[in-house]
């Protein structure tokens, strides 16, 4: 009876009911879609992270994440061949590459690039690069002088496919190194940083021009999915001697990614609670104005001899009629404007250079997290009571006479 | 029996060509070997007054050279004093620098290969990878000229495919007694990046040398570096010690 009374009473102010209830609906709203735009981002810088050469699991000679030199290369790639065949997942993609940082020149510019020795067919499945191709020809497997270098810095350095690059960089024995090499094939990536930042050559050339023989300065591998990665590092762990090798995760290996995870955490969880205090004095200020037009009712309530838990209990019917309302239209308008823009995605392509300031993508895919769902609704609807409360006892206070002295 | 006279005839001459042209091609290759040691010398000591303009300033440094034959070289500043003691170290493809404000030796990592030389035209490349100029280039000759009544040889000098130079060409210009007149740099479209062209041709250190050099970008006009030699002795050997760390650091050589 008691809710039928509270469906009854907040429908006796259709305006009032209306405006609060849209409050709470965009409230929700907001925090779903919000929460939904946020987590697109962040699932995208980690996509990004992970296929911009870090993969999920890493392996280094030890001391290497300190010092990305030639000197902290693994000189025996073949131990590792023979651990990750016996302990690895059956379905693990892997590929060894060289990685160190060299200078790119031609006739007028020169720039720091990150030098990749890469074997083409594992690492077209691995990393970004398999799809990035979008001038020319990928490399092969052991193209002697072919180089594959992204669009920013073909621009860059005002050259063409067909042109020569020379690297520089310092071989094993402590020397230049350098070599020429031509360019084959023209990448595209998501961020602008990373076109100017990796070129790929042969893993054969690269361990030429490097003098590292058979040497590799780093595996990475993908596994069925981002939180098998503890898992698979612990074994690998456990199976490569400590004192040679580091195993790690992509949380390890990106450590800023992982920061900016939390942060966004954070973020969420604050957006969610400024949004609450906007709606929260809405509602309040809506029961409260109910609560005062309804003093004589009150009153006759006490008169007639009803507890005052009773009507505390009543308005708060009222309240959850309310926020229930606003919750399932809310969430579900929500569920509706992520799965409209999930498919097209959020082009940020006017605002591209801001956004990659930030470590954005061009595109966003808003991502729902059923987590961020429920932490919505449940804030709005605990926090919402426990504001509800305060008309709620003011309410079950009025005496009959201070309500019948009221006009 | 005429056509067959005439394709005799075809095949000789095309014959003489290849044996010309090849001859030739040792010749120029010779040419620019010659031109290469005759400006280097076996081994030479020199002091050059470096000038570097700019269009808002202009600074003269006066330095002190070693050379031995192609790989190794030795520079250091002798005036004016703020930069007295700098130094830098050319030993085969590698090079260091001293500071003596810091009394350090810094050996240039390939980061800094490609950066100006002393803050003048010059890269440290353009002096590191001067060795191997002989042998990554294969040297055409294009066109001989006339200069006061001396035959000068033009080269073109283009890379071997993989050697490791940045250049798409280089065009020499050859005096007939050997001096080299210019050094021209070309991209890969064959468009000229810099010039380095010699001047006041006289007998300096017993035989005929350019006494000033001047390095200038294609593209810039108001920028140059001079190189003018005060002073240049030839030497049939130097010691080896000079080309050492130790003799970098030292004042006294």
């Amino acid at each position: 009876m008691n809710f039928q009374i509270g469906w009854r009473n907040i429908w006796r102010n259709p305006k009032r009911t209306l405006v609060i209830l849209s409050a709470v609906i965009i409230g929700v709203w907001s925090m779903i879609f919000l929460s939904a735009f946020m987590r697109g981002i962040t699932d995208q810088m980690v996509r990004n992270g992970i296929s911009t050469l870090t993969g999920h699991v890493q392996v280094h000679h030890k001391g290497y994440r300190d010092d990305p030199g030639i000197e902290n290369s693994m000189t025996e790639p073949g131990v590792l061949e023979t651990v990750f065949n016996n302990t690895l997942p059956p379905d693990t993609l892997w590929t060894s590459r060289v990685r160190v940082s060299a200078v790119a020149s031609n006739a007028r510019h020169s720039s720091g690039v990150t030098l990749l020795g890469a074997d083409p067919a594992k690492e077209g499945k691995i990393s970004f690069i398999g799809g990035a191709v979008t001038l020319g020809r990928f490399l092969k497997p052991d193209d002697p002088h072919g180089i594959v270098v992204g669009q920013a810095l073909v621009e860059k350095f005002e050259t063409k496919l067909g042109r020569k690059l020379v690297l520089m960089s310092q071989d094993t024995g402590r020397e230049i190194a350098s070599r020429a090499f031509r360019i084959v094939g023209i990448f595209r990536a998501e961020m602008e940083a990373t076109e100017k930042q990796f070129v790929f050559v042969s893993l054969p050339a690269a361990q030429e021009m490097l003098k590292l023989k058979k040497g590799i300065s780093e595996v990475s591998m993908i596994l069925n999915s981002h939180q098998e990665a503890n898992e698979v590092a612990a074994v690998l762990r456990d199976a490569l001697p400590a004192n040679d090798y580091e195993v790690q995760t992509w949380q390890e290996a990106m450590p800023m990614v992982t920061a900016i995870l939390k942060m966004y955490d954070g973020f969420v969880f604050l957006w969610f609670f400024v949004v609450f205090i906007a709606m929260g004095f809405g509602i309040v200020n809506t029961t409260l104005m109910a609560v005062y037009e309804r003093i004589r009712e009150f009153g006759l309530l006490k008169a007639l001899g009803m507890k005052p838990w009773w009507i505390v209990r009543q308005v708060l019917t009222e309240s959850f009629y309310l926020l229930v309302l606003g919750m399932i239209i809310g969430t579900g308008l929500g569920a509706l404007s992520v799965l409209a823009l999930s498919g097209t995605g959020i082009d940020l392509s006017s605002v591209a250079a801001g956004a990659e300031f930030a470590g954005m993508s061009r595109m966003i895919y808003p991502v729902v997290e059923s987590k961020d769902v429920v932490t919505a609704n449940l804030v709005v609807f605990i926090l919402g009571i426990i504001v509800s409360l305060y008309p709620a006892i003011k309410a079950a206070r009025f005496t009959p006479i201070e309500a019948m002295a009221h006009n | 029996m005429l056509k067959k006279g005439i394709t005799a005839a075809c095949f000789t001459f095309f014959l003489l060509i290849a044996l010309v042209s090849k001859a030739s091609s040792q010749d120029i290759q010779e040419l620019v070997q010659a031109a290469v040691e005759y400006y280097r010398g076996i081994a030479s000591i020199a002091t050059v007054a470096m000038t570097i303009h700019r269009p808002g300033w202009e600074r003269t440094m006066t330095m002190k050279a070693w050379t031995k034959g192609q790989k190794n070289s030795l520079f250091t500043i002798i005036a004016p004093p703020k930069d007295k003691g700098n130094g830098t170290l050319k030993r085969g493809p590698e090079m260091w620098t001293y500071n003596p404000k810091i009394n350090r030796v810094i050996k240039l990592p390939p980061s800094m290969m490609s950066q100006s030389w002393m803050g003048s035209d010059f890269s440290n490349n353009d002096l590191a990878k001067s060795d191997s100029f002989v042998e990554d280039y294969t040297h055409t000759l294009s066109s001989t000229e006339t200069h006061d009544g001396k035959k000068v040889y033009v080269t073109e000098s283009i890379p071997k495919p993989g050697a490791p130079v940045i250049w798409g060409m280089q065009k020499l210009k050859i005096r007939e007694d050997f001096i080299l007149l210019s050094q021209a740099f070309y991209d890969e479209d064959f468009e000229l990046v810099k010039a380095m062209t010699g001047s006041k041709i006289q007998m300096l250190g017993g035989k005929l040398f350019p006494k000033i050099w001047k390095m200038q970008k294609a593209d810039i006009k108001d920028e140059y570096t001079l190189l003018d030699y005060i002073e240049l002795t030839f030497k049939d050997d130097l010691p080896d010690r000079l080309f050492t760390l130790s003799s970098l650091k030292s004042s006294r050589r």
